[in-house]
């Protein structure tokens, strides 16, 4: 039972640390652009491709290690330049947030079913990014997952250190906390829009190549995911970063210990009820502000 | 230095600046009075950018600045100091400075800004780490203007300084905006009645429904004791 407990932790830490990496980029875009990104769920899946390209067409010499590393300036670009495509333009409208959840939408439909026509529909899987398991007593652990999530902590670590320690990353914050102040200390503010759209591509898209190794790449599981990623965001509270953090932990960890004891089925209902006694009791989630 | 030619300002269908004209000479400070919402304040968010709808002129050393994005404005050298404080609520006030040097031009003297800040400031100074959304109005109004200083601007414009603060707070402003007058820039500051301010203004304009409808000395003005009574409460 003890066993279990502990085993049944380490799957919930590890879906927590995937779940951060996601949900961070989706709220990071919201709490800037004031906003909602409806193809987040789609650049996951984009992130599932991409690796899959590389490492099963491409055959890439250096493994996962030469997909993160063509990964990171690649969804930047990608997402930069949708941002300034795509959204900018959108800007000039008095509801443009409203006009750019409907172009994300359509942009996540376009994605899912562009998917569909070029790989096919059948899923495809990734290689594991370790092999084998470790032993620690009686507890088996797959170096898989251990993997993923030293990988996700990273992640979050390095884009932590992003934020709070360059200037652009101060930018980021200060446009989420005060439009109006960063445009008085000469913020280039439509810049910083780009910006964050292109750093939360990078994390979901990060999040897309660690996580399709376990749940496969789905042409059209971008809107689960996206439903995933909007579940921890609003628990978490909309714009928090923090509050996304603990909200993918708590969320993986409910998920877990749910599935173990009750059964994979009432996971989803599980985290909706948590979900929704949360949104009616604080509206704002968990750390969300007023 | 600054040169403002028939600047008329939209929010939505109201007009809300008509056929301004003005100007502000180097090394000067510019008093503008009038009354609670006539359109001083978006005559300064106007010069520095911040006001989508404008049409007019607006020249900064002969160069035509208006509809340049703000960032462009705050890096040839003209800051706006909001009434309404416009802090980054949950940084600290060192990070609030910091991001007030973000500017191309501000970043090559951001430490010797940062040390005559300190010496203007020597209280923001002490509690560096206190987050903006602790400190009081007076406090953050300081930080408000230590972090315009931080911007490097020549031209500062401060838009109503002292308006809610108690008396104290006041003469703090009034000494602190004398002190960066001294240092050579130039001040353009929008204020409601504040006799003191007066004393040191080398220009001073009324603003009433959007149009200037006076321009003069503070001799003028003085002098005038209509203008006194209503401008000034004396």
């Amino acid at each position: 039972m003890f066993l279990e407990i502990i085993d049944v932790s380490v799957s919930g830490l590890i879906n927590g640390s995937i779940y951060s990496l996601m949900a961070v980029g989706l709220t990071l875009v919201y709490g800037v652009t004031k906003a909602f990104n409806f193809a987040y769920g789609s650049f996951y899946i984009f992130g599932g491709y991409f690796a899959w390209i590389l490492l099963v067409q491409l055959g890439i010499t250096g493994g996962y290690f030469s997909v993160f590393f063509a990964a990171v300036p690649v969804f930047f670009l990608v997402g930069y330049m949708l941002e300034k495509i795509l959204i900018s333009p959108l800007r000039k409208y008095d509801d443009w947030e409203m006009k750019v959840m409907m172009l994300t939408l359509g942009l996540a439909l376009f994605m899912d079913f562009a998917f569909q026509a070029v790989f096919g529909p059948r899923v495809k899987s990734l290689p594991g990014l370790l092999e084998g398991t470790i032993e620690i007593g009686e507890m088996v652990l797959f170096q898989q997952d251990i993997g993923i999530f030293v990988l996700s902590i990273s992640c979050m670590l390095g884009f932590g250190w992003v934020l709070n320690n360059t200037r652009t990353g101060m930018a980021v914050q200060a446009v989420a906390q005060n439009p109006m102040g960063a445009q008085i200390v000469g913020i280039p503010k439509n810049s910083i829009f780009a910006a964050t759209f292109a750093i939360s591509t990078i994390m979901v898209g990060l999040g897309g190549i660690l996580l399709c190794q376990k749940n496969l790449i789905d042409p059209m599981g971008g809107t689960n995911i996206m439903i995933k990623a909007w579940v921890i965001t609003a628990f978490g509270g909309m714009g928090s970063i923090r509050g996304s953090l603990y909200a993918a932990f708590i969320l993986g960890m409910l998920e877990a210990f749910v599935g173990w004891y009750f059964g994979m089925i009432h996971v989803q209902i599980a985290t909706l009820t948590l979900l929704l006694v949360t949104l009616a009791i604080r509206p704002q989630g968990l750390m969300g502000r007023e | 230095m600054l040169k403002i030619d028939k600047l008329n300002a939209y929010y939505g269908q109201s007009h809300v600046l008509k056929n301004v004209t003005a100007s502000v000479e180097r090394g000067t400070v510019v008093v503008m009075l009038g009354p609670n919402g006539h359109g001083k304040s978006t005559l300064l968010k106007s010069i520095c950018g911040l006001v989508e709808k404008v049409d007019g002129r607006i020249s900064y050393d002969e160069q035509d600045i208006i509809g340049l994005a703000s960032d462009k404005i705050v890096n040839m050298g003209v800051t706006y100091i909001a009434e309404n404080r416009e802090l980054f609520p949950y940084m600290t006030i060192r990070e609030n400075l910091k991001l007030g040097a973000y500017s191309k031009k501000a970043r090559a003297n951001e430490k010797k800004n940062i040390e005559w800040v300190a010496s203007l400031f020597p209280k923001l100074m002490q509690r560096h780490n206190q987050l903006a959304r602790t400190m009081s109005g007076g406090e953050g109004k300081m930080l408000a203007i230590a972090r315009g200083l931080m911007s490097d601007a020549d031209l500062l414009c401060i838009d109503e300084p002292a308006l809610g603060l108690q008396p104290s707070y006041r003469i703090d402003i009034f000494n602190i905006v004398q002190e960066i007058s001294k240092r050579g820039k130039t001040v353009f500051l929008v204020e409601q009645n504040i006799p003191q301010l007066i004393e040191m203004a080398d220009k001073i304009y009324i603003m009433e429904e959007g149009s200037i409808s006076f321009e003069g000395s503070k001799d003028d003005v003085l002098n005038n004791e209509q203008l006194k009574e209503i401008f000034l409460g004396l």
